[in-house]
């Protein structure tokens, strides 16, 4: 089909008002008809509902249209949704291409309609531009393991586990800790409803743990997953416990003789326990361990262990390697420890504790019997002042919301008063009262008609009374409108929750990415909260965001879908946009070079002496750098080729190439970045001409010499945050280094150094996108026209004699 | 409450603590009653302690005990070992000693026997001999009261004399024994070994040995200066070896070390660094730090 002459359809979107209301779609579809191979467009309100899918498939039926191009919203959000629709209507789905007038052009410029138009298209252009070059690709398809992997076994993990082993396929639960069962497990009641946290999480740790399709390997940290969707090799270390784990009974014989403690983790180091030990009584896998930091080696255990032989001194750490198919991450949250002394005296007065630890006093099987207690005297305090958002919500520390912490502080409340009744004075001190689930809102009327005292404002300080050790609370009560002063005898704090301890390895692992507020980012705030930017890897519960149980619970099942829909197929298809070498131009078959294979992140290239280099298509992610950096230009990147690119970049530069900033963003993060800028109405100016790539490592030095031979103002390369964000791994790094030495050179040429730029932006930092767009423009006026251009003219004999071996497409 | 690790120091004791919301570990180690000898340093199973030799420079010239808060377990060994009875662990405020609660350790055996009977009103020898200062002799009447001023007494027929000695400081000398005029004292010591010093090797003027030993009479200067042992009272702590500059001039040895019965893997490797010679002591403590090392290597790589 490639070889027909192109009859290219153009749909221009309204999206309601939401384009419409900005930009003349009238006249971009009158544009679009004008440009080349185009001998079909239409507009049409919302091309991505039923009548306007249908309007595609009866266009390509009835004018024989062989491109599809949609100018609508962003590829990321629709690209799959009209990719299908082409398809149904009999054509290959990958000559289809979108413009992205809406992220890019009508809600980033609300205010100059004329301008937003004209941008708008540009962007039709550049599409077409490359749809006439774009070549019919087909899916590629790899055999699924039918197992999965969870990491973590909270209660979401454990939720996600149990659900994947119910529809029959194996599942690997992995846990960091002793036991699972994570923080519910340390948890004394749950709201809304006050029933015993370990009651009702206690059975299905069991359930988990006897389901004969579940294994659980505890106690163990996650070293490396190699693979791709439906086919992951996943290296575990299992750490030693010097007990083994068959023949260990759970009896606790051996715990009862050992004479060493020390504080447990569990208990928030307030109550201890022994060497050897387990840390709570319901832990899962009932499996004693010893800590060898704590233990003096009396082998008082092994005598005590007797006959069983459980105890084992010599065990060593083991490596097991495990195969998947998808994995969910379920790794949690930790709780944010104020650093000494440094908020509300934390560290430095002894009644002043955490809601957590709040969490193990109250709890009848916790370190003091379920007594609450003072640490300075061990009485009874008979006033609690439990402050909210402590490091939440506090641009100083963590500018976000930690969920469950006014829940939280509303369940001690009432257990205060429902263990002590007329003897406690309970005041809460907080600043908005977020009650906004099922039973929540009643949970908190519940509080108030208990005679729990709300104080509205933020603390600003808490000091000790040095002689009764009791603290005075100062706060600038909102209601009152001026400061007060209360004295308690116990100060609880609701501190932030943070994503977990090791977070940053697990995203460089599985290379996965994280917000801004270092939780795991889900891949569509929407539509796809769940999916992880790399196929096969699922989110569940607090480690993509503070969240309580209930919604916890309802992501772990929701992951455990999310993964059957992989898991149940025998064959999984990946998206053909792979590199491709052409052996004919492959340098290494007459010298040594392998630089393919030395750049590849995935090291899915062989370059064997003598041969030309080869990719291994199952291992190929689809970066493209290889393609920038072969340089022979042997290899291509289907979808994203030199040639379709270089159309891209000639369309954009037609007309005032000297006004406008050529971008290169890739799709993960700068995209996405931008698209957010879009999504929020961040307004920045109309200058920018995107080129989305699927990595910034794509981004080859000729794009740029090429944007700039034809006069462009100025150039952008967009990443991915140095140093792990890299959907690729390390696409960005190769990209950095190869445009290092290219800006050296072009300034060295008489370029302005301001007028070529590389900047890393994350999926979350829309702001930063359009604060960026708005300097370079600025910058862009600063430098003027005139010595844009006069620098451009010495530029361009340059550039058209280094260019030149590339072919003209 | 984050849990606390401290240390504190005065002239007196050095402390270090654990403090948990639930629970509180103190370790004291009351530095007018150490010696600075090297036997909790070698038993320690966790290395936390260390006999730390004064810097360059430094005022003083003796070395002294340094308690890592961050490696000490708060199992009580170096308690159950000093014979001098310097360290002292509390658990809330409560004197334990978890390791000799639990079996895991032995608890030295200080037999020493005092039969007042034979002691005549009057005799003070004892009193004077011990070097620490640890007997008290009285004279009581029919009644058990204590008579202060025994001559002016009426009855001299109606006194008694009684013989306290504060049993758990006194590492069993034998000079009490050795000096009392009437054998109203028997003791067997806790340690037994010997004690050589290759006078050949000693510096010129060099008395470091004689004056950190604790017992006054094992040893002494000679006439011509050379160092003197009396292998009789000799308790075997090592006080000497720390001090000493030359390596290899004082060799020690211990032999038996009278306790009470356990099992116990940890009481094996102490008694193994306690009864061995320097250099094999120094090489089983290198061998558990490198097994140490291992472990901790092992979780982080
Ligand atoms: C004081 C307090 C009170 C609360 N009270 C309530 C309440 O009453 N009701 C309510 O609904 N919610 C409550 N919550 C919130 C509740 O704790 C969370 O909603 C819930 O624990 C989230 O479950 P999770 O499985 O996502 O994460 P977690 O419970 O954090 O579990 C994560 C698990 O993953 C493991 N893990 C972490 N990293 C790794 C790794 N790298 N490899 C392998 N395993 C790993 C952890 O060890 C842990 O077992 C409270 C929270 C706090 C702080
Ligand atoms: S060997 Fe270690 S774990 Fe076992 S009883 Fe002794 S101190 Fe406890
Ligand atoms: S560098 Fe990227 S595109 Fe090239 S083979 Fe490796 S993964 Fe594929």
């Amino acid at each position: 089909m490639s070889e027909e002459e192109p009859r290219i359809g153009v749909f221009v979107c309204h999206c309601g008002l939401n384009i419409a209301g900005v930009i003349d779609v009238e006249e971009v579809t009158n544009y679009a008809k004008t440009l080349p191979n185009v001998v079909y467009a239409v507009h049409n309100r919302y091309t991505c509902s039923d009548p306007g899918q249908d309007e595609i498939r009866k266009g390509i039926k009835e004018y024989n249209l062989n491109r599809v191009v949609v100018a609508a919203c962003s590829p990321r959000l629709h690209e799959p949704t009209f990719r299908r629709c082409v398809a149904e209507a009999g054509l290959n789905p990958y000559l289809f291409e979108m413009a992205n007038i809406r992220e890019f052009s009508s809600w980033c410029h609300p205010s100059t309609p004329e301008e937003a138009t004209e941008k708008a298209k540009e962007i039709v252009r550049m599409a077409v531009a490359k749809a006439r070059l774009l070549n019919p690709l087909k899916p590629l398809e790899v055999p699924v393991t039918q197992k999965a992997l969870v990491l973590g076994g909270g209660i979401a993990g454990i939720n996600a586990a149990l659900d994947l082993a119910e529809m029959g396929f194996k599942v690997y639960l992995v846990e960091k800790k002793e036991s699972i069962g994570g923080h519910m497990a340390q948890l004394d009641k749950t709201f809304p409803t006050l029933d015993c946290s370990i009651c009702i999480e206690g059975p299905r740790m069991v359930d988990v743990a006897r389901h004969p399709n579940v294994e659980i390997i505890s106690y163990a940290d996650l070293l490396s997953v190699e693979g791709y969707v439906g086919n992951f090799k996943v290296k575990v270390r299992k750490n030693p416990r010097y007990v083994i784990a068959d023949n260990c009974t759970g009896c606790g014989e051996c715990r009862d003789v050992c004479p060493i403690e020390f504080p447990n983790e569990w208990d928030m180091n307030m109550g201890v326990r022994r060497a050897i030990d387990i840390p709570f009584a319901q832990a899962v896998p009932l499996i004693y361990t010893i800590n060898r930091d704590h233990c003096i080696e009396c082998y008082k255990c092994v005598d005590a262990c007797g006959a069983r032989q459980a105890i084992d001194f010599s065990q060593e750490p083991e490596e097991i390697e495990l195969e998947v198919g998808a994995i969910i991450v379920a790794t949690g949250y930790d709780i944010y420890v104020p650093e000494e002394g440094n908020l509300y005296g934390y560290g430095r007065y002894s009644n002043v504790i955490t809601g957590l630890e709040f969490e193990r006093l109250i709890l009848a099987a916790g370190p003091t019997g379920g007594h609450v207690v003072r640490a300075s005297d061990g009485r009874r305090p008979r006033s609690v002042a439990l402050i909210q958002c402590v490091g939440s919500r506090d641009v100083n520390k963590y500018e976000y919301c930690s969920g469950f912490c006014c829940m939280y502080t509303l369940k001690h409340a009432i257990q205060l008063k429902e263990h002590y009744g007329r003897e406690v004075e309970v005041y809460v001190f907080y600043m908005d009262m977020r009650s906004n689930f099922k039973g929540y809102e009643e949970f908190y009327r519940r509080a108030r008609e208990m005679g729990v005292t709300f104080i509205r404002g933020r603390v600003s300080r808490v000091i000790e009374d040095p002689k009764t050790k009791n603290l005075i609370v100062r706060v600038e009560d909102i209601a009152l409108g001026e400061p007060i002063e209360v004295e308690v005898e116990l100060v609880v704090l609701a501190t932030a929750a943070l994503p977990s301890k090791g977070s940053d390895e697990i995203s460089r692992i599985l290379n996965i990415s994280r917000g801004a507020d270092g939780f795991f980012m889900e891949s569509h705030p929407k539509l796809k909260p769940i999916d992880t930017p790399v196929d096969g890897i699922f989110l569940a519960g607090a480690c993509q965001g503070p969240k309580d149980i209930p919604y916890s619970v309802s992501q772990g099942c929701g992951a455990a879908a999310r993964a059957a829909t992989i898991l149940s197929k025998k064959t999984w298809k990946i998206e053909p946009i792979v590199a491709v070498v052409d052996p004919s131009r492959c340098r290494n078959v007459k010298a040594k070079c392998g630089i393919c294979a030395a750049k590849c992140p995935y090291g899915a290239i062989r370059a064997p002496q003598g041969q030309p280099a080869q990719v291994i298509t199952a291992m190929c992610h689809g970066c493209g750098t290889c393609a920038a950096e072969c340089p022979a230009d042997a290899i291509t990147q289907m979808h994203f080729t030199d040639a379709q690119i270089f159309a891209q970049i000639r369309a954009a530069l037609q007309e005032n190439p000297e006004d406008k900033i050529l971008g290169f963003l890739c799709n993960w993060c700068s995209y996405a970045g931008a698209d957010l800028a879009g999504t929020s109405r961040f307004e920045y100016p109309p200058t920018l001409r995107p080129i989305r790539v699927m990595c910034s490592g794509r981004v080859d030095r000729d794009f740029v010499l090429e944007a700039f031979r034809l006069g462009a103002g100025m150039v952008l390369v967009a990443a991915c945050h140095l140093p792990y964000d890299c959907h690729y791994i390390s696409g960005n790094w190769r990209m950095k280094e190869r445009m290092e030495v290219l800006a050296r050179m072009l300034t060295k040429l008489g370029l302005s150094p301001e007028r070529f730029r590389v900047d890393y932006i994350s999926a979350a930092e829309g702001v930063k996108f359009a604060e960026l767009i708005t300097e370079m423009t600025e910058k862009l006026k600063e430098l003027g026209r005139e010595r844009i251009m006069a620098e451009n003219q010495k530029l361009k004999p340059v550039l058209d004699r280094m260019l030149s071996r590339k072919k003209r497409t | 409450m984050p849990m606390k690790l401290k240390r504190s120091e005065t002239d007196e004791q050095l402390k270090i603590e654990r403090i948990m919301y639930a629970r509180q570990y103190s370790l004291t180690l009351d530095k007018r009653r150490c010696v600075v000898c090297e036997l909790c340093e070698i038993v320690c199973p966790r290395e936390a302690i260390q006999v730390v030799k004064p810097a360059e420079g430094e005022e003083t010239t003796s070395p002294r005990l340094e308690i890592d808060v961050e490696l000490c377990q708060y199992c009580g060994i170096c308690n159950a070992i000093c014979p001098f009875g310097a360290l002292e662990l509390k658990i809330d405020g409560e004197k334990v000693v978890p390791v000799v609660k639990f079996e895991s350790f032995p608890q030295l055996i200080r037999e020493i026997e005092i039969d007042d009977e034979k002691c005549p009103v009057g005799c003070t020898v004892c009193v004077d001999a011990c070097p620490l200062k640890l007997i008290t002799v009285k004279v009581v009447d029919d009644e058990g009261r204590e008579v202060e001023d025994a001559e002016l007494y009426p009855d001299e027929e109606r006194l008694r004399v009684t013989v306290e000695l504060d049993k758990e400081y006194c590492p069993v000398c034998r000079v009490c024994e050795y000096k009392c005029p009437y054998d109203a004292i028997h003791t067997q010591k806790v340690i037994y070994g010997h004690i050589r010093v290759d006078t050949d090797l000693c510096p010129e003027g060099c008395r470091e040995c004689v004056d950190a030993c604790p017992i006054p009479e094992v040893l002494q200067l000679s006439e011509d200066g050379k160092v003197v042992v009396n292998d009789l009272f000799c308790v075997y702590c090592g006080a000497c070896r720390v001090v000493c500059p030359v390596e290899g001039a004082i060799s020690l040895e211990r032999t038996v070390i009278r306790h009470t019965p356990v099992h116990s893997g940890a009481w094996n490797k102490a008694l193994e660094k306690l009864t061995s010679t320097k250099d094999m002591t120094k090489e089983l403590r290198s061998r558990a730090v490198i097994k140490v090392k291992e472990s901790v290597e092992r979780r982080l790589a």
